[in-house]
């Protein structure tokens, strides 16, 4: 038995790292021993969760089956396999208050399989305690509110359902430099985009968040065009009116009442 | 695929012979493919299949999630994003990969372990904490008699194994540490830890009967 192919039991166990984890994916690949002691493992291990079975609070339920009422099932893979998904890394800016963003971008809802999606979140490490996008997007607009007595309608076609389910939706969650967290979500083939946020801070008077959309890199954005003005203070969600097709970042900043042409208190910003 | 009884032959142990084994055997295989369906029909849009199939594996998931998390508001946001990416991808559940139970925990444990990483690299972990307090709630497990046959049969099926193996096994499983993390956490060198992990799941495999 070759070395690489006794790591198999600790790979079932996601408990290989960086490079040995690369490299027996690439083995793996190949070893058709190996395959059919993965499928075998990973039996046997999901046997071992009996041993830790813990009820869940209730409230997870309702939960789950609001998230699923805003999330379109992917259609089943005929033959082909998906490309691997780009990873989302966003520049991070070097100059003035770009160079302060907590920029945390989160996987794109593309169709991707479980192996893709794991090396597309090895190559992000830095997304820590990003929820996953496809969740906070159902969260934030399939009705977190909402109770299981009344959930959303499933067959409400609104703008909002639309661009949940355009092909090339991206989501992301960033954490706001001065508090909150803010989910970006946008669509080039629909030309639109949508802020929203279950947590903006307020803000004192005489003062508003603004948006931005960007081209070029966000480090050396080619051009900066200002948008829609959003109220902080708990809840909030916005359309972005500006050229989403034609965009490349999306920000948010804080600003004087009634907005800026440029943006001087950036709060956050993606690359999409 | 999944379990299923081996009635004779080399290896295969009394138990499984019995009728009341195997008609256990054959429930599970019941089950499993019960799971398989209410897959299929969530994958056809039922929400209502989707419903059923929380309902009979959420405990599973969540349960091994919050055993590797140890945070009740972490498991249920993972728990979470493992169930909408089970709706999500019942499209593309391949039952010749293996059971929807195996499906979903392997899911789950992966998002759990990301979770943890990444978490504790903000929060540094006591590491020496940590892993005395999963053995001692491995240990406290295996050795409490749960009355469900099933159970029972998965503890016996780790009972079997060496306590390094099963030691090595349940710091990585639900303990969510790196075979590097093992290796140091048991004073063990790695090539050690990896052999034994794979031991201990060949044989819990062979105890359990899991074949491919």
């Amino acid at each position: 038995m070759s070395e690489i192919h006794g790591a198999v039991g600790a790979y079932v166990m996601n408990a290989l790292d960086g490079a040995e984890l690369d490299d027996f994916e690439t083995h793996l690949a190949d070893c058709a021993t190996c395959q059919r002691e993965v499928i075998e493992f990973r039996e046997t291990a999901s046997e071992m969760s009996l041993l830790s079975r813990t009820a869940p609070p209730p409230a997870l339920k309702e939960s789950v089956m609001a998230a699923i009422a805003g999330v379109r099932v992917l259609p089943p893979e005929v033959g082909a396999v998906d490309p691997e998904p780009v990873p989302v890394v966003a520049e991070v800016a070097p100059r003035r208050a770009l160079d302060q963003l907590p920029v945390e971008p989160v996987e794109p809802v593309d169709p991707v399989d479980e192996l893709a999606a794991r090396r597309l979140r090895r190559t992000t490490r830095l997304l820590s305690l990003a929820v996953a996008a496809v969740t906070v997007v159902a969260l934030v607009l399939g009705g977190w509110v909402v109770s299981l007595s009344q959930r959303p309608p499933v067959a409400s076609a609104t703008a909002e359902t639309e661009l949940l389910r355009a092909p090339d939706l991206k989501a992301y969650t960033i954490d706001l430099k001065d508090g909150g967290k803010a989910t970006f979500i946008a669509s080039k083939s629909l030309n639109k985009a949508m802020f929203s946020s279950g947590d903006l801070p307020a803000l004192p008077g005489g003062e508003t968040y603004q948006l931005w959309t960007l081209a070029g890199p966000l480090a050396a954005p080619t051009r900066v065009t200002p948008d829609a003005l959003v109220a902080g203070g708990s809840a909030a969600k916005q359309w972005f009116t500006g050229p989403v097709a034609q965009s490349d970042a999306l920000a948010i900043s804080i600003e004087k009442a009634g907005g800026a042409s440029a943006p001087t208190n950036v709060q956050g910003a993606t690359a999409f | 695929m999944g379990i299923s009884a081996v009635p004779s032959g080399p290896g295969g142990d009394a138990s499984r012979t019995d009728p009341a084994a195997r008609s256990e055997v054959m429930g599970r295989d019941a089950e499993a493919a019960h799971l398989a369906e209410l897959v299929a029909r969530s994958s056809r849009g039922h929400e209502e299949a989707f419903s059923e199939l929380y309902d009979l594996t959420s405990s599973r998931i969540y349960g091994l999630v919050l055993k590797v998390l140890r945070s009740a508001d972490h498991a249920a946001e993972v728990t979470q994003e493992v169930f909408v990416e089970v709706w999500r991808q019942s499209a593309r559940y391949a039952p010749d990969k293996g059971s929807v139970l195996a499906w979903m925990s392997t899911m789950a444990h992966r998002r759990a372990v990301d979770r943890v990483r990444s978490v504790s690299s903000e929060v540094a972990r006591d590491e020496h904490y940590a892993v005395t307090a999963v053995v001692r709630e491995a240990d406290h497990v295996w050795e409490h008699v749960e009355q469900k046959l099933d159970t029972e049969r998965v503890r016996k099926g780790m009972a079997s194994l060496t306590a390094i193996q099963r030691e090595a096994l349940g710091l990585a499983y639900f303990g969510g540490y790196t075979q590097t993390q093992v290796a140091s956490l048991l004073k063990l060198p790695l090539g050690t830890v990896k052999t034994r992990i794979r031991d201990g799941l060949i044989g819990l495999r062979d105890a359990l009967g899991v074949e491919a």
